[in-house]
């Protein structure tokens, strides 16, 4: 096979007969340089031989789909282990993408995963794993739930334990050499140390095996990397340990050549450098897997075993192999093991997860249970209906894990900046030592300068030894890995705890729209009020009607004109003829059926009940019955004025009272609009209801802005009207009716989504339907900004601000320079200090919980679960 | 297989274009230090090996992906 040819296999879509295989061929062999194409129609493959440089994939995938074919992607996940910084990501990204057959790869250095587009058949795992390989990387497909879980976690230990062990070796036999360094000044202490220490060939006999021991790691990744035309921190490492260390083997064993000689040995500097960038690597393993424990804490939430009823017999399987229509019995302190429908029996159940709800549920025959919850008291057997990856606990895992993975639009600069780092500090580093080599060195250095926190002197050291010194320093003190994981770090541990609250990010876009939001659009219908109308007052007049006086002497005139409007409105599918049936029922009336009844469409209801014509209706239906309102019509405008529907009654023609339905406010809407404003942001109602009855709502929930009137196909375009005034809005709505305005808005939040998180329309979707979880979403976008800000700050500040104090930009005012080690030092407390910093993140607690505090949100009932009742059953 | 020797080639031929300029950054080092006229032969050495060593660092990750890249083309 020539140089540029390749073989090529990949998937086609849509292919049903052999006039298709034709088709595809025919296409196939059109494009240039194409040759031996074969399409098999049963495999849905095709397969031929192209020339590189006449035709791509890119061109091969549009002439398919040009003849009306499709080739489909798929989608994978890889582990990759070794990645220390964000230029790493770059350098996985571009291996991955550099493979033909993958269209997009996507990596999140605190995951340590690779999510990669590719197209099967065209390229294989194998591959995808050898390309990474070949980057200087370890890579594996990811297993799904509780076996990456545990994969993850055994890396990771295997990790903290591998440096740790190298921290042991580099810093115990690292002491010993700063011992015999510092031998001269060591005083009494000179009695119990013995003098050969202090020889420099014992020295770099000593340092020998932390370089080619714990320091190995870095030469054999920057080795790797470089070979592939890669460059990460591991070279930056490999650069300032070798110079280090080999100037100071040079000046040991040839202390005349001309290097600066025994007073320029850094063999110290070597020891201590590598030290203390093991010590970083072993602080980073210790702190990076503790930013994504909020998706631990929800996968151990996941039952291992399930008790299945099969064919009479109970069996006892693992809760992935549960099949939809299995009966699968729970007993009381068990978990449930899937999504199901209660068939037998009675129990508690602990759901607060989803609800909120400290108290635990009752299920009965018929009732949903949710995966992952626990039975509190009895036992009961229900039915599958949601499995393995479509269980709302599953879903709910899926989604926290593709926000962590994602990235936000803020971490491009953070990940440009971070890709070029490298090549941009050994530039520095070259021009650092040029500079002082051929004019600071004469210009400005002195004997007697020293190091910053150290009694060495630089002494005698020549101008090729002081300019490598700083051109050293500079390699070592700079971080690329605190810039690189600033965001990604705080993203995982924002959209984990937005988990734990019940809100769920579907990416870290939205986490960063959601901190920037400056209006709120609520939907009124089910989102500030309950939804469901309900009979509010029941005005009856004095004198009604005569069958009023005489069926209710000294009884209750409202409710006897209750039971006449539930009798006419009881077959009415109305929301407003509901309301009032339900009222009547709920006071105990008997509702016979009417004896006729009549709907006139806009108006209202005509019935005869009891031997009564009956009117139940508005102002137009009055009147054309010429019906005298008289006093009622005062009545009327007051409850319309609060936002209520007046529905008239009359009775054999005249007057005898009306009817007020309402939609109610949910418990928390007040609430949590009052938090909102005190947020400082601009909350606007928007509903298909009159401006009299939306301004009346607005009012009691205090939003001074109502957009009414407004169709439901015309939100999205209100929405887009108040973006075009240049502001950032969220609007908070129901996931199915609402989608096109959800979709609109730069932040679309679904409530009270419930368990089918999947189907939710929306950036961010509120699980429980507590309308203060927008005050949480809101807050923990804030405080996951917040993060990312205070970590880029402090990653790029540290790195402007080290750099050139590790070039010397100071040395001609104070005379003192950074050591390598000391270099080394700030490295490694930098990187960790943007890891810990993240981690305050685990201390938020949005302002809701702390006034409820303790028992409501995912975090209230993960952290109630003992692991032992979070396992299995 | 074929990939790896593609690979082997392509660092083949990156190499032929990163090593003289890494070593050409080398010796004009050496060159302008001479040139000053007062720094040992040591130090110009040692200099020059370091200017050298930085410039092969820079420019290998450089050349190979461009390689890579035109390969790929």
């Amino acid at each position: 096979m020539g140089e540029h040819r390749a073989s090529l296999t990949v998937p086609v879509e849509g292919m049903t007969c052999a006039s298709c295989v034709s088709h595809v061929e025919g296409a196939l062999r059109q494009l240039p340089g194409v040759s031996d194409v074969a399409v098999n129609l049963a495999m849905g493959k095709a397969s031929l031989v192209i020339e590189d440089d006449r035709t791509g994939l890119a061109d091969v995938r549009q002439a398919i789909s040009d003849v009306g074919y499709g080739v489909p992607e798929a989608e994978a996940t890889l582990d990759v282990r070794g990645m220390t910084c964000a230029s790493c990501v770059s350098h996985v990204e571009g291996a991955l993408k550099g493979l033909r057959g993958v269209e997009g790869a996507s990596v999140n250095l605190g995951l340590g995963t690779a999510r990669v587009r590719y197209i099967p058949g065209a390229v294989t795992m194998g591959q995808m794993r050898r390309a990474v390989r070949d980057a200087g990387y370890e890579a594996q497909e990811r297993s799904a739930g509780a076996d990456a879980l545990d994969r993850e976690r055994q890396a990771r230990q295997q990790e903290i334990r591998r440096q740790g062990r190298n921290l042991a070796i580099a810093a115990a036999i690292g002491m010993l050499v700063m011992t015999g360094t510092f031998y001269d000044m060591l005083g009494p202490l000179q009695a119990v140390v013995p003098v050969w220490l202090s020889y420099k060939w014992v020295l770099g006999l000593l340092t020998a095996p932390i370089v080619l021991g714990p320091g190995r790691q870095f030469f054999a990744h920057a080795w790797r990397g470089l070979k592939h035309g890669v460059t990460d921190m591991n070279l930056l490492y490999a650069t300032g340990i070798g110079a280090a260390f080999g100037i100071a083997v040079i000046n040991t064993a040839f202390p005349t050549a001309g290097f600066g000689g025994e007073g320029a040995t850094f063999f110290e500097s070597a020891a201590l450098l590598t030290a203390f960038i093991v010590l970083g690597r072993w602080l980073e393993a210790l702190t990076r897997g503790r930013t994504s424990e909020s998706i631990r804490k929800l996968m151990k939430l996941q039952p291992k075993i399930a008790r299945v009823l099969r064919d009479g017999t109970e069996e006892e399987i693992p809760a992935d192999e549960v099949e939809v229509g299995d009966l699968v019995l729970v007993r009381p302190g068990e978990s449930v093991p899937v999504d199901g429908l209660v068939r037998q029996g009675y129990s508690a159940v602990d759901e607060s997860m989803l609800t909120g709800e400290s108290l635990p549920v009752e299920k009965k025959v018929d009732d949903a249970v949710i995966g992952g919850t626990i039975n509190r008291s009895g036992a009961f057997h229900f039915e599958a209906t949601r499995v393995g990856k479509d269980t709302a606990l599953a879903q709910i895992i899926k989604l926290v894990e593709d926000a962590q993975a994602s990235k936000a639009p803020i971490q491009k600069l953070a990940d440009w900046v971070a890709g070029h780092f490298i090549l941009g500090v050994h530039m520095l580093a070259i021009v650092v030592f040029v500079f002082w080599f051929f004019f600071g060195y004469r210009m400005f250095f002195d004997p007697q300068s020293g190091f910053i926190l150290s009694p060495y002197r630089l002494g005698d050291i020549g101008v090729f030894g002081f300019s490598l010194l700083l051109s050293v320093t500079v390699l070592v003190i700079s971080c690329p890995c605190a810039v690189g994981l600033a965001t990604p770090s705080a993203m995982m541990a924002g959209a984990g705890k937005g988990a734990e609250n019940g809100v769920l990010f579907k990416g870290a876009e939205a986490i960063e729209n959601t901190s920037k939001l400056q209006t709120i659009v609520f939907d009124k219908t089910g989102t500030l009020t309950k939804g469901e109308p309900s009979v509010t007052e029941v005005v009856a007049l004095a004198e009604g009607h005569r069958a009023a006086d005489s069926d209710n002497a000294g009884g209750d005139r409202k409710e006897f004109l209750l039971r006449l409007a539930g009798i006419t409105e009881k077959n009415s599918e109305h929301p407003l003829g509901e309301a009032i049936v339900l009222a009547a029922r709920e006071h105990g009336l008997p509702l016979t059926e009417p004896e006729s009844f009549m709907s006139i469409p806009g108006r209202g209801v005509e019935a005869r009940v009891d031997g009564l014509a009956l009117l139940l209706g508005n102002r137009r239906l009055m009147a054309e019955h010429a019906v005298d309102l008289g006093g009622l019509q005062a009545e009327a405008e007051r409850l319309e004025a609060d936002g209520k529907t007046a529905m008239f009654i009359a009775v054999d023609g005249r007057a005898a009272g009306l009817i007020a339905v309402a939609d109610t406010l949910k418990d928390h809407s007040r609430e949590a609009i009052e938090r909102l404003h005190q947020l400082g942001l601009e909350i606007v109602m928007i509903t298909g209801d009159n401006r009299r009855t939306a301004e009346a709502i607005a009012r009691q929930v205090g939003i001074d802005v109502v957009l009414a009137e407004v169709l439901p196909q015309d939100k999205a375009e209100q929405v887009k009207k108040l973006q075009a005034q240049g502001k950032k809005v969220a609007m908070v709505g129901d996931g199915v009716n609402d989608a096109p305005a959800l979709a609109q808005a730069d932040v679309g939040m679904a409530i009270g989504s419930g368990t089918d998180v999947a189907k939710e329309t929306g950036h961010v979707i509120l699980i429980k339907d507590d309308l203060r979880d927008v005050v949480t979403a809101l807050e923990v976008g804030r405080a996951t900004m917040g993060k990312v800000k205070q970590n880029l700050f402090w990653a790029f500040g540290y790195n402007m601000l080290g750099i050139p104090i590790a070039a010397g930009l100071l040395y001609p005012l104070s005379r003192v320079i950074v050591s390598p080690e000391l270099a080394a030092a700030m490295m490694a407390l930098s990187s960790v200090s943007v890891t810990l910093n993240t981690l305050l993140l685990r201390r938020f607690e949005p302002s809701s919980d702390r006034k409820r505090r303790g028992t409501r949100g995912v975090g209230r009932w993960l952290g109630r679960l003992s692991p032992a009742n979070a396992g299995a059953k | 297989m074929d990939d790896e020797k593609s690979d082997g080639d392509l660092a083949r031929r990156s190499a032929r274009v990163y090593a003289p300029l890494a070593l050409g950054a080398g010796a004009l080092f050496y060159l302008a230090a001479g040139w000053t006229g007062d720094l040992g032969p040591v130090a110009r050495l040692g200099g020059s090996v370091w200017v050298a060593i930085l410039s092969l660092i820079v420019s290998m990750p450089l050349v190979t992906a461009r390689f890579k890249r035109r390969s790929r083309r």
